[in-house]
This record gives structure tokens, sequence and C-alpha cells, in this order.
């Protein structure tokens, strides 16, 4: 058998199996997948830190969110941390300040920096960071504490989400998320939750005095955190049921931008704690982080032999281009027709699970047929960026 | 905390993937096989149209009847050249072969070779005859050959120049074959013999275009 035919058959496996860990985690824990720990009426002082960098569109609004918080006013506080704005960012967060808003202005030093600066301020037991663009529902930190129950829990992750719109790109992205958010859930169940959003995430203050606070030179220090977290072997738990909304990029060449942020940040996160690619870390360890390494490489093989396909196509075959389609139908074509109905299986089931969430067909459809393409122009970027080892800017 | 590892839900993935597979496996091949069926049946059908044409030419063998033979055979090759195609997509891009079938279909070119040089005695035909002799075991430029011809085959027809193409496999142990080889000559691949003149090695597309129009 030719080494092309092998390396199809053997990436066409690995997405099927892929595909179907998730498929069988959901059927296995679908009964536990809207459960909430039960309220125990535990009140912590909680400290919202907000980093900001020319966030004066969103900031008032998203302030405002956590304001009207159904939480205890005097066990809530929010540090606005403005990093070296250059726009009415810090003017206007400070139009909010009180005893329980507090507004800091600082040099512009990366989000992972303007977030260390608030921990330093933070007197809550849980500490919260906040993205200034994002805004809350008012039961969201009501629903995200019980999860606290557990003392091995260390961080919970909220259901962050993108409220609907008649913008094309924006509900590629609100799909995205949906689906985003539904295989982080699956990932719960295996204690795996690799990141902890930036949006909005909630965290043990104690947790990190033991594992350091955020990564100052990291493009995702969101993930970064949430990693090393993991690495300590503490619990990062997933909420479906408390939501947060963001404000996505709204045009293509934004949304290409922050992909290939994440994608270069990410792949140097897992690089460095490739050290968890064992046993002891359990399904994290022999499962999600090789996965990560392995669909990476699958993707760049798969665009890789699709180049050569198209490029090595005999001449002929434009004399008979209509029965080559037909002829062309083999083993990886049936697994690839496979791997895409089950994946459009697993994001209808994702959006069933969101109660209120409908997406219109044809953004459904977009995402099924375009976002294919979406990453192969952030990850062929990523790759031009990283073997040409440009700087990181955030 | 204490990290588990789910084996269940891993060892329960594989084996529906492999199944998957299986079952992926076996469809393939269904379907694969129902192509080379009805490719089968398509030479079955040529070969009738083909003995149709034979026997009206032994019957009449005047040029009174040209146009007939003319149109029958220009509509025939076309379908003869579009099933050596789809043989090759098989051989090429699936690594399927069926030597049989493959013998059989050249049964047929070979048929449609004399009946052509027929036709340019009988009707006088100003179509050039080009035949393509190749190996798939031992040439490295075979492949290549047999589009450089196609280019200049398309060239040629761009000019209006009409061209029968017609293509061996040497190596296959058909006797078609084998009979044509001793007929013209040909000692290694890739050959090529237009209007019955040899031209042995491999030829780019430019160089097959000066044959075509020296030949013409």
């Amino acid at each position: 058998m030719d080494i092309v035919l092998l390396l199809n058959y053997a990436i066409a496996f690995l997405s099927l199996f892929s595909v179907n860990v998730f498929i069988i985690l959901y059927l296995k824990h679908r009964k536990d997948y809207h459960k909430i720990p039960e309220d125990d009426g535990w009140r912590p002082m909680v400290s919202v830190i907000m980093p900001a960098h020319n966030e004066g569109k969103y900031i008032s609004k998203s302030i405002k969110s956590l304001l009207e918080m159904d939480y205890p006013k005097d066990k809530l506080e929010l540090i606005v941390v403005d990093d070296g704005s250059t726009d009415d960012t810090y003017p206007l967060a400070s139009s909010f300040e009180s005893s329980s808003v507090h507004v800091f202005h600082k040099e512009n030093k990366g989000k992972g920096s303007a977030l260390n600066f608030g921990l330093a301020k933070a007197k809550g037991e849980i500490v919260a960071t906040m993205d200034a663009d994002s805004y809350l529902k008012k039961d969201t930190i009501l629903k995200l504490i019980p999860h606290f129950n557990d003392p091995e829990v260390m961080a919970v992750t909220p259901a962050v989400k993108i409220k609907p719109s008649d913008s094309w790109i924006k509900e590629l992205q609100r799909v995205e998320y949906l689906m985003i958010l539904f295989s982080r859930k699956i990932l719960n169940f295996i204690d795996s939750v690799p990141v902890t959003p930036g949006p909005f995430s909630m965290f043990r203050a104690v947790v990190f005095d033991k594992v350091g606070g955020f990564s100052e030179n990291n493009l995702v220090e969101d993930q970064e955190i949430a990693l090393r977290i993991q690495s300590h072997n503490y619990k990062i738990r997933s909420s479906v049921t408390a939501d947060v909304y963001t404000e996505p990029p709204s045009n293509l060449s934004e949304l290409l931008h922050q992909r290939v942020r994440w994608q270069r940040g990410g792949f140097r996160n897992f690089w460095h704690y490739r050290f968890m690619i064992k046993p002891e870390y359990g399904d994290f360890g022999i499962y999600f982080v090789p996965l990560n390494f392995i669909s990476m490489t699958a993707f760049f093989l798969l665009l890789g032999l699709m180049l050569y396909s198209f490029i090595s196509t005999p001449y002929y075959v434009q004399y008979i281009w209509v029965d080559a389609l037909g002829m062309s139908i083999t083993l990886v074509s049936l697994v690839g027709v496979f791997v895409v109905i089950s994946s459009t299986i697993m994001l209808h089931l994702a959006i069933k699970s969101f109660e209120g969430e409908r997406v219109k067909l044809r953004y459904l459809a977009s995402f099924v047929i375009f976002y294919w393409y979406l990453m192969i122009g952030y990850n062929t970027l990523f790759l031009i960026k990283e073997l040409r080892k440009e700087s990181f800017s955030w | 905390m204490e990290r588990k590892i789910n084996f269940s839900v891993y060892v329960g993935a594989f084996v529906l993937s492999l199944l998957i597979f299986v079952i992926g496996i076996y469809i393939g091949y269904l379907i694969d096989s129902s192509n080379l069926q009805s490719i089968n049946q398509e030479v079955s059908t040529m070969s009738e149209k083909m003995a149709s044409i034979q026997l009206l030419l032994l019957l009449e063998g005047n040029s009174s009847s040209c146009p007939i033979y003319l149109s029958e055979l220009n509509s025939l090759d076309q379908e003869i050249e579009k099933v050596g195609y789809k043989l090759s997509y098989f051989e090429d891009e699936k690594s399927i072969y069926d030597n049989d079938l493959k013998r059989k279909y050249f049964v047929l070119e070979g048929e449609s070779y004399l009946l052509s040089k027929k036709v340019r005695s009988v009707c006088g035909d100003k179509s050039l005859l080009l035949v393509h002799f190749y190996s798939n075991k031992n040439c490295s430029n075979c492949k290549e050959q047999g589009s450089e011809i196609l280019k200049a085959r398309d060239d040629a027809v761009s000019k209006g120049i009409n061209i029968r193409l017609f293509s061996f496999d040497g190596e296959l142990e058909s006797p078609v074959a084998e009979a044509l080889e001793a007929q013209y000559g040909i000692k290694h691949y890739p050959s090529i013999v237009v209007n019955e003149n040899t031209y042995n090695g491999y030829h780019n597309a430019n160089e097959v275009t000066k044959i075509i129009m020296a030949s013409k």
C-alpha cells in the first residue's frame, strides 16, 4: 500500500477515534450534563479583576453588568486595571469608583501583568477574572460558586457565549463558541478542562499561592494558568448554565488576528506542558495533551496530502472528471463523510444542550462548510509566523 | 486529586472506529467492484459496436458508406479513450489493477486501430494514428509521456488535425500489444508510433507536436 494512502487512512482513523471519544463521553455523562452542585448558601468574598486596554467602547456596560449581580454587594469587589489605554477607558471606569469598585492605571505591560497587578490588590477568597468587553447575567456568580463546595476545585469556568446577531462572521463564531463550550463540558468529565476563559473565570484565591500568578509573556495566559493548575493536579470545573457574553471580532481580519494569537500561544503552552504526557496525569496526560499535538500534525499533513493530490492529478483526469468524482469514493472519503456527519450530530447536540440558544440553519451550514477553510487560514498563518519566529503582540 | 484513566471509553471509541473503518473498507470495495463491473460492461458493449462496424465494412467494403463508418468510428474512439482513462485512474489513484479487463480493453483498442487503418485506406480518412507503448512496471517517465502526448494531441486538435490515439501496456502479456510491438520494432518504453513510423524514447509535448506536424 502506498504511503499517501496509508497516511490518509491514519488521519481518517484518528479523526474518527477522537470524535467517537467525545460522543461516548457525552452518552456516558449526559445525565450529569446540566447538573449544578447544591447551593449550601456559602457566599465568599469575590474579587473581580478586570484588565482593560483601550476598551472604552464596552467597559461601562461590562462594569454595569457586574454591579447588577444577584450577589451580596458587601461580598463583591471590582478591581479595574487600566493597562496603559490611550482611549477613554480610564475616565469611564473611574466614573464607577466606589467603596467596592477600585480603578487603577498602570503602564502598558500586557494582560498577564495587569491581572497580576489586580491579584496583588484582591482581598477575596474567590478571585474572578473578567474581560472588559464581557457581560454577566445576574445569576452567573451564584451559579458558579457552588462548584467550589468541592475543596479540590480550584477554578470554575462559565458558559462563554456570543449574543445572536445578523452578522455572518459573528454567528459563525457563536456556533463555534457553543461547540467549544460543549466540548469543554465533556472534557470536564475526564478532568481535562484546558482553559479558564478570559471573558470570565473564577479561582480559589489560594491557588495563586500554590501555583503562582498569571504568565506575563504569554499570548493566551488564560490557557497557561489552566494548564498550570492541571499540572498541579487540581480540579477545574466547567459550567454550562452560568452565562457570560463576550464581544467577538467583527470582521475576518480581526478574527484571523485573534485566532493566530490563540494558535501560537496555545502551541507554545502545550509544548511547555508536554511533560504531562504520562499516565500520572490521567486522561489529561494520555489523551488530551497528545490529542493537541496529533491533531495539529494531522491537520498539516492532511493539508499537504490534499495539495499533493491536487498537484499530482494526472492530465487525463480533465477528460473524465465527472466519472472521476464517482470513482474517487474511497474508504478515506467515506470515513470523511462519517466524520462530517458525526461532527454535525455533535454540533446539533451541542446547540440543543443550551436552553434558549437557537441558530439559523444557514449559519449552521456555513459553520460545517466554511470552518475548515477558516482553520486552513489561521493555521497556515500560525505556521508561517512560527517558522519566521515573528515576535508576539497583543 | 487522584487522576483516572477512562480505559473503557478509549477501548469503546477504538472498537467503534474500527467497526466504521471495516464497514468503510467493505463499502469502498463494493463501490470499486461495481465501478469495474460497469467498465467491463462498457467494454463488452463497445466490442459489440466494433463488431457491427467491422461487419458493415466486410459486407460493403466500398467508399459509399464512408460517412457512416467515420461517424461510428469517431464516436466509438471517444468512448474507448474514455474507458482507457478510467482504467488508468483506477491504477494511478487507487492502485487497483484488473489485468484481465485491461487485456480485454487492449483487444478492443487493437480492433479499433486496425479498423482505423482500414477506414484510412477505404475512405481516405486523414486522421493521424498515434500509438503509445508504455509499461507500468519498468518505466519511470511513461506516465509523463502519456500526459505530454495528450497535451500535443489537444494542441493538434485545436489546429484542426484529427488524431486517433491508442495506448498499450507492453508488459501486460497482451497478445494484441505484443503483436503490434513486434510489427513496429518496439524495444523499450516509452515509444510512440505515428502513422506507422516508430519513435523510441521519451518525447516532450513540443517534440510530439513536431512529429505530428511532420506526419500530417
